[in-house]
């Protein structure tokens, strides 16, 4: 009985020592996708927002993407939209706070491949948002390049992909 | 020389308590864990809960009606014409749902509102409101489906429709 209490308790240490570890030192992946939620709720805004906050959410989205970033988006219906710096970022983030009453983002799924040199990655993303006063969602496949900097894992490259050709 | 004639009897639960947990609570913990399990099973991997949201799929599919997805449809066949499928974005929690009209290597063209596969008209029985679309000849490649909604009476180009590879289809729509 002592050995079966022992084997427990020594499981229990290695689980908790690989659990800090994942917790201390968390995969590159990992970082990605809390990067890439963290981008959804920064993106997000809702009505009730006071200007102050508004204009700070704004202002860090910019923060996700690398000074070099490359942006196309491609939304069925509307034309084409390019983005190639940071302050035409938060130029499109403000201008969009102050068009529409509230959006909602979310990313339910997030496919990340890591490059062999684990310097940069490739996140295949499910984008899902909710803008007020329209009926449906707008749902779209994104493809996000991302840099590891000095300042983490930087968007580089952000181009909506088409399911349907 | 005495023979013991007492005998013992089962003991007697009462009839809530059996109704509730059953004579053996042991066995009833083991089949509640298997039915857990296999719900678990069957609607992560297997048979998919869908719910409906939009008017592309109208009237066969209404908005925000419940439906299936059947991910091992096509194990042991092809999809086929007329099947109504989920095609996947980056992974399968958001999809779209549309019906095949284009098989691989055809030529698909709309002529006010008919499809014609291969220069011949398609019947569409599911098709129920008019539509005007005309869209040029497209030829589908050796990998890919052309999937299409069934609600045509909108616009074109309000209406997500093209070809799709196979490897994005995810299974066939239940019901």
């Amino acid at each position: 009985m002592k050995i079966f209490w022992r084997l427990v308790l020594c499981a229990a240490v290695i689980s908790l020592s690989v659990w800090l570890w994942t917790v201390f030192f968390p995969a590159p992946e990992k970082v990605i996708r809390h990067r890439l939620a963290k981008l959804a709720e920064d993106v997000s805004f809702d009505s009730d927002q006071g200007s102050l906050s508004r204009l700070a959410g704004g202002e860090s989205v910019a923060g996700f993407f690398s000074t070099n970033v490359e942006i196309t988006i491609n939304v069925p219906g509307q034309e084409q939209a390019t983005f190639a710096s940071r302050a035409e970022i938060t130029q499109a983030a403000l201008g969009a706070r102050e068009k529409i009453k509230s959006l909602s983002v979310k990313f339910p799924d997030a496919d990340v491949t890591l490059a062999p040199d684990k310097l940069s990655a490739v996140a295949d993303v499910t984008v899902d948002a909710a803008v007020s006063g329209e009926r449906d969602a707008i749902v779209q496949e994104l493809k996000i390049s991302f840099q590891k900097t000095e300042d983490g894992w930087l968007i580089t490259r952000l181009e909506t992909v088409r399911p349907l050709r | 020389m005495s023979a013991q004639t007492e005998t013992t009897s089962p003991p007697r639960h009462g009839w809530l308590r059996v109704m509730a947990i059953g004579r053996n609570p042991r066995n009833t913990v083991v089949r509640i864990l298997i039915l857990v399990a296999g719900c678990f099973v069957v609607f992560k991997f297997i048979m998919l809960p869908l719910r409906v949201t939009g008017i592309s799929m109208e009237p066969t599919y209404k908005d925000r009606s419940i439906n299936f997805l059947n991910r091992l449809a096509y194990l042991t066949h092809e999809p086929r014409r007329g099947d109504v499928v989920s095609i996947r974005y980056a992974g399968p929690h958001v999809v779209l749902m549309k019906r095949i009209v284009g098989l691989p290597g055809e030529t698909i063209e709309f002529i006010h509102g008919i499809v014609f596969i291969n220069g011949s008209p398609l019947a569409e029985p599911y098709k129920k409101n008019p539509s005007d679309w005309t869209l040029p000849p497209e030829v589908i490649g050796p990998d890919e489906y052309f999937v299409v909604g069934d609600n045509r009476d909108m616009p074109a180009h309000d209406h997500v429709f093209g070809r799709v590879e196979r490897a994005r289809i995810l299974g066939k729509v239940l019901l």
